[in-house]
C-alpha cells in the first residue's frame, strides 16, 4: 500500500486534522467529568421493587422502555422484508454445499441441543443474563447449522409467516389489553406479587412479552439467513 | 488489576482492527472482525454487563460473520 | 502500577481514548478503501466502539451487575441498567440493517458486476 498514490492528500490531512481536534476536545472534557454523578437509573432501579423481577435491565427493555422494543421489532421486521425482496429466493437453486458424513451425523445430533439451550435461554430471561434477543438468535444459528451441511432441508416458507406474524400481533394485543385494564399502553396488567422474585411464574406479562419478542426474532433471522443462502443464480 | 486487563484487551482490539482494515484478502478481513467481536465481550464482561456481552457474543461470532462469508461467495472472491 | 491503572480517573480515561482510537481505525478503513465488502466492515468497526464507549463511561467499579439474587438485594449498589439496554437494543438493529446493505451489494454485483465504489457512476451526470 503505497501512502502517496492510493490515497489522496486531502484525505488524509482532514483525517488526521479531525483525529487532532476531537482527541484534544475528549482530553478537555475529561478533566471536567463528575466522579459521583447522579444517575438516570436510580430512580428506575427503586422502581423495579414493584414489579418482582430479578433480572432488572429485562424489566428496563419490556416495561419501562416497552415501546422502544416494539419499534425495534418493526425495525428488525423491515429489514427481513427488504432481504426477502431484494434476493428472490428460489428454492431449485442454492448454494452447493459439499459436506461429508462427520458433519451431517453431529449437526443432527446437535441440532435438538441448540434449540433446546435457545429455549432456555429465552424462558428464563428474567432471572438470569438472557432473553428474547438472545434466545431468537441461538435458535437461528441452530437453524444455520442444518442449512449449512444438508443439501436438501429448508424451513417451509408457511411456518416462518405463520410464527412471526404470531408472535407480532400477540405483542399488540398485549398492549391493548393493558390499554383496556390498566389505563396504561403495555401495562403489567397480571397479578404479580413480589415475594415470588426468583421464581418461574414471577413479573406478571413480562416474561409473557419477552418470549413473543424472541419467537419474532428467531424467525425472522432464520428467514434472513435462508434468503441468503438460496438466491438465485440467474437474474 | 481490573484497569490493566482493560488496557491490554484495548491495545489487542486495535491492533486486530487495523489488521482487518490493511488485509488484502477479504476472508482474512472477515476473520479478524470476528475477533473484534471476541475482545468486545471480554470487555463487557469486565464492565459488569452480562446482557450485553451476551448479546455481541451470539450476534458477533455467530450470525453476523456467517452474513459477510455469504456475501462473499456470491460476489466470487476466493475464500 | 496496579493500583494506579485501579483508579475511577484511569480507566475513563482509558475506555475514552481506546473507544475513540478503535473509532478512527473503522473511520479510515471507510474512507480508504475501495471494496464495499470492506467499507461495511469499517462500518461494524465504528459501531462496536461507540458501543464500548457508552458502557465504558457508566462503568462504577465498587459495584455489581444489576441482577438481583439470594446475595445481592440493595438495588443502590448495583450498576446503571439504562446504557445496557439501550445498546441491546442497538446491537441487534446494526446487524440487521447489515444485513440489507450486504443483500443490495449482491444484487448490484448480479446485475452490472461491479464491487469498486470508484466505478459504481451510473447515477453521475
Amino acid at each position: 500500500m503505497n501512502i502517496k498514490r492510493d490515497i489522496p492528500t486531502a484525505t488524509l490531512s482532514g483525517f488526521a486534522l479531525s483525529a487532532v481536534l476531537v482527541l484534544t476536545l475528549i482530553t478537555i472534557l475529561l478533566q471536567y467529568l463528575p466522579l459521583s454523578q447522579q444517575r438516570v437509573g436510580d430512580a428506575l432501579l427503586a422502581l423495579n421493587e414493584k414489579e418482582g423481577v430479578a433480572n432488572v435491565v429485562t424489566t428496563v427493555v419490556v416495561y419501562f422502555r416497552g415501546f422502544d422494543t416494539l419499534g425495534e421489532i418493526a425495525v428488525l421486521f423491515i429489514a427481513s422484508l427488504g432481504v426477502g425482496v431484494m434476493l428472490q429466493p428460489n428454492t431449485e437453486c442454492r448454494l452447493k454445499a459439499e459436506s461429508n458424513f462427520m458433519l451431517q451425523t453431529a449437526s443432527t445430533l446437535l441440532f435438538p441441543l441448540i434449540i433446546l439451550f435457545g429455549i432456555y435461554v429465552m424462558v428464563y430471561g428474567h432471572l438470569s443474563p438472557g432473553g428474547g434477543f438472545q434466545g431468537g438468535v441461538i435458535i437461528a444459528s441452530g437453524v444455520l447449522l442444518l442449512l449449512i451441511s444438508h443439501k436438501n432441508f429448508e424451513v417451509p416458507h408457511t411456518v416462518i409467516v405463520a410464527f412471526e406474524t404470531f408472535a407480532g400481533v400477540s405483542y399488540v394485543l398485549i398492549g391493548l389489553m393493558g390499554l383496556l385494564l390498566l389505563d396504561t399502553f403495555l401495562g403489567n396488567f397480571i397479578p404479580h406479587d413480589i415475594a415470588n422474585m426468583g421464581m418461574l411464574l414471577s413479573g406478571g406479562v413480562i416474561p409473557l412479552i419477552y418470549i413473543i419478542v424472541g419467537i419474532k426474532v428467531g424467525s425472522e433471522m432464520s428467514g434472513i439467513v435462508q434468503n441468503l443462502m438460496q438466491r438465485s443464480d440467474d437474474v | 488489576m481490573t484497569g490493566f486487563i482493560i488496557l491490554a484487551t484495548f491495545v489487542g482490539i486495535i491492533v486486530v482492527a487495523f489488521a482487518s482494515v490493511v488485509q488484502k484478502r477479504l476472508a482474512d478481513s472477515v476473520v479478524f472482525l470476528m475477533g473484534v467481536g471476541l475482545g468486545s465481550v471480554v470487555l463487557f464482561f469486565l464492565f459488569k454487563a452480562p446482557d450485553v456481552a451476551l448479546t455481541e457474543a451470539v450476534i458477533g461470532a455467530g450470525v453476523g460473520t456467517f452474513i459477510f462469508l455469504i456475501a462473499l461467495k456470491h460476489l466470487g472472491e476466493q475464500a | 502500577m496496579f493500583e494506579f491503572l485501579n483508579q475511577p480517573e484511569v480507566i475513563k480515561t482509558i475506555v475514552t481514548l481506546g473507544a475513540m482510537l478503535l473509532f478512527f481505525v473503522g473511520l479510515f478503513g471507510l474512507l480508504t478503501r475501495k471494496h464495499i465488502v470492506k467499507v461495511f466492515i469499517s462500518i461494524a468497526i465504528m459501531e462496536s466502539a461507540i458501543f464500548l464507549l457508552f458502557i465504558g463511561l457508566s462503568f462504577n467499579r465498587e459495584k455489581v451487575a444489576p441482577i438481583i439474587d439470594a446475595t445481592q438485594t440493595q438495588v443502590a449498589t448495583m450498576n446503571d441498567p439504562i446504557p445496557q439496554a439501550m445498546i441491546l437494543t442497538a446491537i441487534v438493529i446494526g446487524m440487521a440493517v447489515l444485513a440489507l446493505g450486504v443483500s443490495f451489494a449482491i444484487e448490484y454485483y448480479k446485475l452490472t458486476g461491479k464491487t469498486e465504489i470508484d466505478t459504481m457512476n451510473e447515477m453521475r451526470f
